[in-house]
């Protein structure tokens, strides 16, 4: 089977609708595309992670699809006050905007329009985080993203309802590839909770390429949330870069329920002193699905503190990786990092490959990791049913226990819900692949 | 209630269980003693149903039904209970929520409708008193960071939820110290009735002093090699073990 080449990507995308890049950026994208190749099992950062599976597929150019407002509904990730902007295959769907919280306060729209609407804006951030040299797919998002959200809090704003990005896909019998280019930018003392959540319409093969730049200011508080529910057959490539300024504050919550390949990157620059991070992330692959976590933990100025708490559920062949990356620069004294990752094996052909990497450069700091991989607690479980408790009860109130630590990181109350309710729902063995909604429509 | 009729187990291929014999009727209290290794908390967990030892020979028969029939959950649900010598902690698993799970999987079983809400808590209410178990802990994770003490109590506050017809305690009285030892024989004295009946593991006989037993037996090498009333636990107090693995090899040759 001839397998899709780095350039079929390039012609995919490069006769389709304009490029938000400016011509610039997007000549250094381009740069990058021609000097580098698709990442292979060779790349120290894709061992483990083999995009062969997704380059078997003929991918085209994901079309714009209405969706209707019911659909939207149907997947109430975040309440209904909740500030709501829908994508379908990466095209910007207006009509099903929604804005709930004052709009003089912050600037949450499609990003293509930000970039005349508020080009000096769009113009001081957009591809300042040098997200393109990430890999081969973060250059082609930066060379031929059309679309995807801009979010500006101003200066001292507190966003009170979340601000929800959905992004689905529809292939109606097709092979799907879409792009979806972000930009978060939370200003000096501001305070906001973001969700991006993915689900799959179809039941096709679908490859969504997903390139976000947060910067968070001086004193702000940004609390980024992404959730991950697309179908069997859908492979994602979700790469985030966070720019943090002195003072500010980070959480990231990262729920991987469904998919096929999906491959989070989430970078993270400590550009000043007294910051906060948390990064904390759920993964739950069945069958023969492969879920990614590389996370890359740069502490360039000191005084700081940042913690990483993964856990993962593996099932029957499944496959995860969690590659925890930190970097403590020769100045960045007075640093703090931990980092835990702890991994639950239910059959004997689920595979983690679960990899700490602390480089430190100077002897003044705290650091610690922990990697745990294990089965269900057998004496727990004998304990359970000599108390009446079934066996597949007590495994479900054993796993729901586990991953309960990881969801009660979430701030968004009814994301948090939203979360809960679909573990249980799995746990119960019902199929949480496909479409997550919560109403009952998940495909078996 | 109990019929144990020549009961033999191993584990890894070593035989631990070589022939017990044992009937339990309501409404009474058998202590069982022996040295260590002689096989007695085997037979607690053989009767539990745990995986890791083999039934070789023998039968037991719970109310007329074959134990063996059963797996472990089944027997908890038909009213066996065992207090572990070594309670399990479980970290994300409130004991509210644990507590309701087992009984609810209990009615269930025995085809009673769920409790409500508020029946519940008046239940817990009560047991709580009873056993005097402090509040503060039943929010927390089942047995996660508990002392010794806490641990046995929480051991006989599940007792008390799932009003078993046959208890054994398996050498609850490590570990406490003389009050919580107080707390938890009382919380057995309150529970015992006309119709359960309660095996007590151990190897003092001050629990003896608070549980007072109809009988005690005394396991060695794997069999019951003498059974009498709770003077017998006095007289092993007295004068050890020694005496009894003498009497044994004397009738052994």
């Amino acid at each position: 089977m001839k397998l899709l080449t780095k350039d079929d990507f390039i012609n995919i995308h490069k006769k389709n609708g304009e490029a938000l890049a400016p011509e610039k950026i997007k000549e250094i994208a381009c740069d990058f595309l021609q000097k580098n190749d698709l990442p292979t099992t060779k790349d120290e950062n894709w061992k483990k992670t083999d995009i062969k599976r997704i380059l078997k597929h003929r991918f085209e150019y994901g079309k714009k699809i209405d969706l209707d407002k019911f659909v939207v509904s149907m997947y109430n990730v975040s309440g209904t006050y909740a500030n709501v902007l829908v994508f379908v295959n990466g095209h910007f769907c207006e009509d099903l905007t929604k804005i709930t919280d004052e709009q003089h306060i912050f600037v949450f729209k499609n990003i293509a329009k930000a970039k005349t609407e508020n080009h000096e804006i769009f113009d001081k951030y957009f591809n300042k985080s040098d997200i393109h040299n990430e890999h081969y797919f973060s250059a082609l998002n930066t060379a031929y993203a059309e679309d995807g959200a801009f979010i500006y809090i101003k200066q001292n704003s507190v966003i009170e309802n979340p601000i929800h990005v959905y992004n689905f896909v529809d292939g109606d019998n097709r092979k799907i590839t879409s792009m979806l280019r972000n930009l978060i930018v939370a200003q000096k003392g501001s305070k906001a909770h973001v969700i991006f959540s993915y689900h799959s319409l179809s039941e096709d093969y679908f490859l969504t390429n997903v390139a976000t730049e947060i910067f968070v200011e001086q004193n702000a508080y940004l609390d980024f949330n992404t959730f991950q529910g697309e179908g069997d057959d859908a492979f994602q490539i979700n790469n985030t870069r966070v720019h943090q300024k002195k003072d500010s504050r980070f959480y990231s919550q990262t729920i991987t329920m469904c998919g096929n390949i999906v491959r989070n990157d989430l970078n993270i620059n400590i550009d000043g002193e007294n910051c906060y991070t948390e990064l904390n992330g759920l993964y739950f692959p069945d069958r023969e699905q492969h879920f990614d976590n590389t996370i890359n933990m740069n502490h360039k100025v000191g005084h700081s503190l940042s913690n990483q708490f993964y856990r993962g559920v593996l099932e029957n062949n499944a496959t995860a990786v969690f590659y925890g990356n930190v970097n403590i620069f020769k100045d960045a004294v007075k640093t703090e990092v931990h980092q835990k990752n702890n991994n639950i094996l239910l059959s004997k052909h689920a595979k983690i490959h679960s990899k700490p990497h602390l480089i430190i450069h100077n002897d003044d700091v705290i650091a610690s990791h922990g990697s745990t991989v294990g089965q269900l607690d057998k004496e727990a479980l004998f304990y359970m049913q000599s108390r009446g408790i079934g066996q597949k009860k007590a495994r479900t109130l054993l796993l729901t226990a586990f991953a309960n630590e990881v969801i009660d990181k979430i701030q968004v109350p009814q994301f948090h819900f939203y979360t809960k309710f679909l573990l249980e729902k799995r746990m119960k063995g019902d199929k949480t692949d496909g479409m997550c909604s919560n109403m009952g429509a998940c495909r078996g | 209630m109990l019929k144990i009729r020549n009961l033999h187990a191993t584990i890894e291929n070593k035989e631990i269980l070589r022939g017990i014999n044992l009937d339990i009727n309501h409404g009474e209290v058998h202590a069982i003693m022996g040295p260590n290794g002689s096989g007695k908390s085997t037979l607690s967990a053989v009767l539990a149903g745990r995986e890791i030892y083999k039934v070789t020979k023998g039968e037991v028969l719970f109310d007329g039904k074959n134990l063996f029939d059963l797996s472990p959950e089944e027997r908890a649900r038909e009213g066996l209970f065992l207090a572990f010598q070594y309670p399990v902690e479980i970290p994300g698993v409130s004991i509210v929520n644990f507590l309701k799970t087992a009984l609810e999987e209990k009615r269930k079983h025995l085809g009673l409708e769920p409790m409500s809400p508020s029946e519940f808590l008046k239940m817990m209410r009560e047991k709580k008193e009873l056993v005097e178990f402090d509040s503060k802990l039943e929010n927390r994770a089942v047995n996660a960071g508990f002392s010794g003490g806490e641990k046995k109590k929480n051991e006989i506050l599940q007792m008390a939820f799932l009003d078993p017809k046959l208890a054994i305690l398996d050498e609850t009285d490590s570990g406490l110290d003389i009050d919580a030892l107080r707390i938890v024989a009382n919380g057995v004295n309150k529970l015992k009735n006309e119709n359960n009946s309660f095996v007590v593991i151990t190897h003092y006989q001050r629990l003896l002093d608070y549980i007072v037993p109809d009988f005690v037996h005394v396991v060695f090498n794997g069999r019951i090699v003498k059974s009498g009333d709770k003077n017998l636990a006095l007289e092993l107090e007295e004068k050890g073990y020694d005496w009894i693995k003498k009497e044994v090899d004397e009738l052994n040759n």
